[in-house]
C-alpha cells in the first residue's frame, strides 16, 4: 500500500499545509477584528468592566458571545435586551430582582464598577457577530400575532406598549405568553385593578401589598404613567 | 515492569483517581442546582463548581499524560528516567498548583477565562512545572538507547501541548482577541496536539496488547495524526463563527470541522482492526476493552456529536446552550479519559504484580461508567435540543425555559449517579491493586 515514510511524509506535509494556512488567516483575522467589532468604541470604562467580569468569572454562570457557562441568561444582547437601569438594579441586588429564583452571587459591585460593566455590555451588544443570536424563527401560534385582538383594545387610546415594558417588566411578567414566569401574568391587569392602584404598586408594591415580593423598580416618573396607562388597558378578554 | 523508574507513574495515577473522584463531587453540585437544589450557593455558586470541575478535568488528564509518558518513555528508550526525584518533585508540585488554583476558585480568585480560569501567578508556576517534566522525558529520550515513532509522537505531542499554553497568556484587553487566543489553546489542545498523545498512547497500548508489528502499528499512527492535524488545525475556526470574527471562519470552519470525524474513525478502525489481527492471547482483557471503547466512544462523542454541533446552520442556534455540554462530556470521557483509564488498567498488574485486572469489579467498572456516561449524554442533549428549541426558535424566557427542562436534569443526576457507580468500582479497584513492587521482574 504504502510504506512508512511516505505515511510520514503525509503528516509533515499536511500539518505543515494547514499550519501555515492557519498562522495567515490568524494575521489577517487579527487586522479585521477592531473594524468588525467598533474597537474605536471600546472604552476604559468598558475595558474595567471586561477585566470585572473576568476576575468575578461571569462566564462561570453566562455566557457572553456565546461562550461561557449554561446555568444563567446570555448576555450578549442584555444592553438591548433589559436597558441600563435594569443591569444596574440586578447588580446591586441580583436576588432583589428575581425573587425565589436561580439566585446570582452578590458581588457587592460599586456605583462606578457597575457604569463599567454597563459599558462593557453596550460594545459588546454592538459588535457585528455574523448575524448571533439569531432571532427566534419558529411562527408563533395565530392567536399571539403582534395586533391585539380587538376586544383586548380600550375603546379610547391606542394601546401602545412602552419600551421599558419590554425591557424590565418582561423579565418577570408575561403578557399574552410573551415574557418571563417569576411573577404572575399581566393579561387583564386592567380589569382586575383600577389606573391609581397600578400606578401606586409601580412606585412602591410593598406600599399595598407588604409581604410582596417584587423590587422597587428604577423607574422615572414618565416611565410610571407610561406604564399605568399601558397596563390599565390590557384588559380580561370574555 | 521493565525499568525500576516507571513505577513513578503509579502516584500520579493514583492523583488522577483523586482529582477524578473530586470532580464528580462538584459535577454533582451543577447537577442539583440546575434541577433547583442549590443549598450550597452561599459555599459554593455555580460559577465556583463550574471553574473547579473542568479544571479538575484538566489537571487530572494532564497528571494521567505525565503519568503515561513517565511509563511509557523508559520502555521505548529502553533505559532508566533521567531522574526520579525531581519525576516526584514536578508531581508534588503540580498538585500543589492544582489544589492552590481550586481553593482559590472557592474565594472568587481566578481569570474567569472558561477552561483557563487559573489566575495568572499559578500559570508561570504551571509552565515552569511542565518545562520540567518536558526536561525529564526529552532527557530521557535524548539518552535512550533508540527513538520510536511512538516515543516521538508522543514527546511532540507534549511538548506542543506546553507551548500551546503560552497564546492564552497574551495580554488583550479585546473580548474578541482575548477569545481567539484562548480557543489557541482549549481547541488546539483538545483537537490537536492531545490526539497526538492519544494516537501515540493508543499505539503503546496496541503495540503491548496485539503483538502486531510496531512497524504497521506506527505506519497508521502517522495516516491518524495527519488526519487529526488536517481537519484539527484549521477546525479551529468553529470557535471563531459568532465572536467578532470574519465571516470566512463559517466556510473554513464549518468545512474543516466536518473532516474531524474522519480522524477519529482511523482511530476507531485502527484500533478494531488491530486488536482483531493480533494473535497474542490476552492477560488483560480490560485493558483491551477500555482501549478499543476509547477509539469508539471517542468517535461518537468527539467526532458526530461535534460535527452535528458545529455545522454552522445549527451552531447559529446551539452555541452557548447545554447542547455543547452533551458534546463536551461525551468527547472528554471517550477520548481522554478512557484513554488515561485504559493505560491504568494496563499497566495496574505490571507495576504491583497482583493479577486482578479481568476481576468482576473491572468489568463492572467499564460497563456501568460507560453505559452512565451514554445516558447523561442523552439527558443533556435532550436538555439542549428543548432549551434550543424554547430559548432560540420560539424566543421564551431563560428562566422559564430552565423551569421546562428541570426534569431532564432529574434524568442526568440519575445517569450520573450509575456512572459514579462505575467509576468508585474502578478506584476501589486500583485501591486493592496495592502499591507498586520494588524489585524488577
Amino acid at each position: 500500500m504504502f510504506s512508512k515514510s511516505q505515511a510520514k511524509a503525509f503528516f509533515l506535509v499536511g500539518t505543515g499545509l494547514c499550519a501555515g494556512a492557519f498562522i495567515l488567516l490568524t494575521i489577517d483575522t487579527l487586522k479585521r477584528i477592531p473594524k468588525q467589532t467598533y474597537s474605536q468604541n471600546l472604552t476604559d470604562e468598558a475595558i474595567r468592566g471586561k477585566h470585572l467580569f473576568e476576575t468575578n468569572n461571569c462566564a462561570g454562570c453566562h455566557t457572553i458571545l456565546g461562550e461561557g457557562a449554561y446555568y444563567a441568561p446570555e448576555l450578549t444582547k442584555v444592553y438591548e435586551r433589559r436597558g441600563e437601569s435594569f443591569i444596574e438594579s440586578m447588580l446591586r441586588d441580583p436576588e432583589a430582582m428575581y425573587p425565589g429564583q436561580r439566585k446570582m452571587v452578590q458581588y457587592k459591585f460599586t456605583d462606578s464598577e457597575i457604569k463599567d460593566l454597563i459599558a462593557f455590555f453596550k460594545w459588546i451588544g454592538e459588535m457585528d457577530l455574523n448575524g448571533f443570536p439569531a432571532k427566534p424563527d419558529v411562527m408563533r401560534p395565530a392567536v399571539q400575532t403582534e395586533a391585539l385582538p380587538e376586544h383586548m383594545v380600550s375603546e379610547t387610546a391606542k394601546l401602545v406598549r412602552p419600551k421599558v415594558f419590554d425591557q424590565m417588566c418582561t423579565a418577570c411578567h408575561s403578557v399574552r405568553s410573551q415574557g418571563g414566569t417569576v411573577g404572575p401574568a399581566l393579561d387583564g391587569v386592567g380589569t382586575r385593578r383600577d389606573l391609581a392602584y397600578i400606578k401606586q404598586w409601580l412606585i412602591s408594591p410593598t406600599s399595598l401589598k407588604s409581604d410582596s415580593k417584587m423590587p422597587k423598580m428604577p423607574l422615572s416618573d414618565q416611565d410610571i404613567s407610561e406604564l399605568t396607562s399601558y397596563l390599565s388597558q390590557l384588559k380580561e378578554v370574555n | 515492569m521493565k525499568y525500576k523508574s516507571q513505577k513513578v507513574a503509579y502516584w500520579f495515577f493514583a492523583a488522577c483517581m483523586g482529582l477524578l473522584a473530586l470532580q464528580l463531587v462538584y459535577g454533582f453540585i451543577m447537577g442539583f442546582a440546575h434541577m433547583g437544589f442549590d443549598g450550597l450557593h452561599s459555599i459554593i455558586p455555580f460559577n465556583t463548581a463550574r471553574a473547579t470541575h473542568t479544571n479538575l478535568l484538566v489537571m487530572w488528564l494532564l497528571t494521567g499524560f505525565m503519568g503515561s509518558a513517565y511509563y511509557i518513555i523508559p520502555e521505548e528508550a529502553e533505559r532508566e528516567l533521567i531522574s526520579v526525584k525531581w519525576a516526584y518533585v514536578q508531581l508534588i508540585a503540580l498538585l500543589v498548583v492544582g489544589v492552590t488554583a481550586i481553593i482559590g476558585f472557592h474565594f472568587n480568585w481566578w481569570e474567569g477565562r472558561k477552561f483557563l480560569e487559573i489566575p495568572r501567578p499559578l500559570d508561570y508556576l504551571v509552565v515552569v512545572d511542565v518545562l520540567l517534566f518536558i526536561f525529564l522525558i526529552g532527557g530521557t529520550i535524548w539518552r535512550g538507547k533508540r527513538y520510536t515513532t511512538t516515543s516521538m509522537v508522543l514527546f511532540f505531542g507534549l511538548l506542543m501541548t506546553a507551548l500551546l499554553y503560552l497564546p492564552g497568556m497574551i495580554p488583550t484587553d479585546h473580548q474578541t482577541m482575548d477569545s481567539y487566543w484562548r480557543w489557541w489553546v482549549v481547541h488546539l489542545w483538545v483537537e490537536g496536539v492531545w490526539e497526538l498523545i492519544m494516537g501515540a498512547i493508543l499505539s503503546f497500548l496496541l503495540i503491548k496488547q496485539t503483538g502486531i508489528d510496531r512497524e504497521v502499528i506506527e505506519k497508521w499512527l502517522y495516516i491518524i495524526v495527519g488526519f487529526t492535524f488536517l481537519s484539527g488545525i484549521l477546525g479551529t475556526g468553529h470557535h471563531y463563527y459568532y465572536i467578532g470574527t470574519p465571516r470566512y471562519w463559517l466556510m473554513i470552519g464549518g468545512i474543516f470541522s466536518a473532516l474531524e470525524p474522519v480522524a477519529f474513525l482511523g482511530m476507531a478502525i485502527f484500533a478494531i482492526a488491530m486488536a482483531k489481527k493480533g494473535g497474542r492471547t490476552l492477560d488483560n482483557k480490560t485493558a483491551l476493552n477500555w482501549t478499543i471503547g476509547c477509539s469508539v466512544i471517542s468517535f461518537v462523542g468527539a467526532g458526530l456529536l461535534g460535527f452535528a454541533h458545529t455545522i454552522p446552520q445549527v451552531n447559529m442556534y446551539t452555541h452557548g446552550t447545554l447542547v455543547t455540554a452533551m458534546h463536551g462530556h461525551m468527547a472528554f470521557w471517550g477520548a481522554y479519559a478512557m484513554l488515561i483509564l485504559a493505560i491504568i488498567t494496563y499497566t495496574m498488574p505490571i507495576m504491583t504484580g497482583r493479577k486482578i485486572q479481568d476481576s468482576v469489579m473491572n468489568a463492572f467498572a467499564f460497563w456501568v461508567s460507560n453505559i452512565g456516561m451514554i445516558c447523561m449524554t442523552v439527558a443533556f442533549g435532550i436538555a439542549g435540543i428543548a432549551q434550543v428549541y424554547m430559548e432560540r426558535k420560539l424566543g421564551l424566557d431563560f428562566l422559564g425555559v430552565q423551569k421546562e427542562i428541570e426534569v431532564h436534569f432529574l434524568g442526568l443526576v440519575l445517569a450520573a449517579t450509575l456512572f459514579t457507580a462505575g467509576v468508585i468500582a474502578f478506584i476501589w479497584n486500583f485501591i486493592r491493586y496495592g502499591l507498586p513492587m520494588d524489585s524488577k521482574r
